[in-house]
């Protein structure tokens, strides 16, 4: 059977020792949570929508949220536990980013990472980044979800299952339609192609 | 067989995704604003229960409130913003300026006396300390952001203390309306309905073209 969205996410069974953390029997800490888990969470953020600044920022407020709640987690679900957090982190976010769309059009940028590749390989990543990011978001949440898991962080169905508390069928199916959508929206915005006929 | 264009320039915009590296210095950034959020809890208040938390938590504030009515005291009674509240506040940061720096003697009152407060602390600091310059957008947002996730983690307290530092601290001005509108639902979900009803009424009052305004007059007492 399934496990609950509850269970996945890493809040403790009743059936857990009462006065006994799961983190402190199995060693947990945040400075290993964050050591594993910083980066799948940070690109999580940004194929969530978030702009760099704003995913630094909600990725940082993940962690402060697992290092109050460390020894509730289950060490064998943190990355469940700290993907659920980011979702709702990011959904905070981006209901104020929504709201305050006119003052970060005019005042914020999504800076790229710097680098030492020329000013025009640079723009094209930017632009194939964008291109990335108005494709996903004019994806459903859920689709959303599953592509970046699948595409990105190249989970298998199992592990996205697991991470969206979903049956293994549900993820696969979700994952289908998700690619479809994704493939039919890409069609549709194809001459935005930063690569234009590149190889 | 040549893979398809499309399917092609999707794998390349997923490549791009894979490749983008963290900020440097953002995981350890993060690291450290962890490890100090786990050194603020300490074993014994970590096993306390929410309800054994609320009158500690509630203490805190009531000396955060007390000491902000000591710093502003004619811009803030009873945790509500005495400023103007309006949506006008997008402006680019350089054209702001800090209306707290130039308090107005025209600046209306909004105590409500009838609500319970702290007793006022002896000042921590001189008043002129807490005249910095202002906040950048993203300061603000990070304070918001805290106040908006206590809030949605059932501590309207909590996030009393958030809007209490961007108003006292940060003296947030770019999302004034937004940070009134949490401060508005904070006071609410913590019992204090009177006091987000009079300040949702101002703030219908005071913005009325706002798109927040159908959210605040939900919170208004008929």
């Amino acid at each position: 059977m399934a496990a609950s969205r509850d269970e996945v996410i890493g809040i403790p069974s009743k059936a857990f020792p009462p006065g006994i953390s799961r983190a402190a029997t199995r060693g947990l800490s945040i400075d290993s949570l964050v050591a594993q888990h910083y980066g799948f969470i940070w690109r999580v953020l940004r194929g969530l929508g978030l702009s760099r600044p704003d995913a630094e920022d909600a990725t940082q407020q993940v962690f402060m949220i697992a290092a109050r709640k460390l020894a509730d987690i289950d060490p064998d679900r943190a990355r469940s536990f700290l993907y659920g957090a980011a979702l709702r982190v990011a959904n905070n976010a981006r209901r104020g980013l929504r709201r305050r769309r006119e003052v970060l059009d005019n005042e914020t940028c999504d800076e790229p990472e710097p680098e030492s590749r020329g000013p025009e390989k640079l723009a094209q990543l930017v632009q194939a980044r964008e291109l990335l990011t108005q494709v996903l978001d004019r994806l459903p949440e859920k689709h959303r979800r599953v592509i970046v898991l699948a595409e990105i962080e190249q989970l298998e169905v199992p592990e996205i299952a697991a991470l969206e508390g979903v049956p293994v069928g549900t993820a696969a199916s979700r994952l289908r339609v998700a690619r479809e959508k994704f493939r039919a929206l890409l069609t549709a915005m194809r001459e935005q192609n930063p690569f234009g006929d590149e190889p | 067989m040549k893979p398809d264009p499309i399917d092609r320039l999707g794998a390349r915009l997923f490549e791009v995704a894979r490749s983008e590296a963290v900020p440097e210095g953002a995981q350890q950034r993060a690291l450290e604003a962890a490890r100090r959020e786990s050194s603020r809890q300490t074993p014994t208040s970590a096993r306390l229960s929410a309800r054994r938390k609320w009158p500690v938590a509630a203490a805190c504030v009531a000396i955060a409130a007390g000491a902000v009515l000591v710093l502003r005291p004619r811009e803030v009674s009873l945790g509500i913003s005495a400023e103007p509240v309006s949506v006008a506040h997008t402006e680019p940061e350089r054209r702001t300026t800090s209306r707290m720096e130039t308090p107005s003697a025209e600046a209306p009152s909004t105590a409500v006396p009838s609500l319970p407060m702290a007793p006022k602390p002896a000042p921590l600091v001189a008043p002129t300390a807490v005249h910095s310059a202002p906040a950048s957008l993203s300061d603000e947002l990070s304070a918001l952001k805290v106040a908006s996730s206590a809030l949605s983690a059932g501590d309207p307290q909590a996030a009393l203390a958030a809007l209490d530092r961007y108003d006292r601290v940060l003296k947030g001005q770019k999302m004034r309306a937004e940070a009134t509108l949490l401060r508005i639902e904070a006071l609410a979900r913590g019992g204090q309905t009177e006091a987000a009803s009079v300040l949702a009424q101002r703030f219908v009052e005071q913005n009325p073209g706002s798109p927040l305004v159908d959210r605040a007059r939900s919170f208004v007492h008929e």
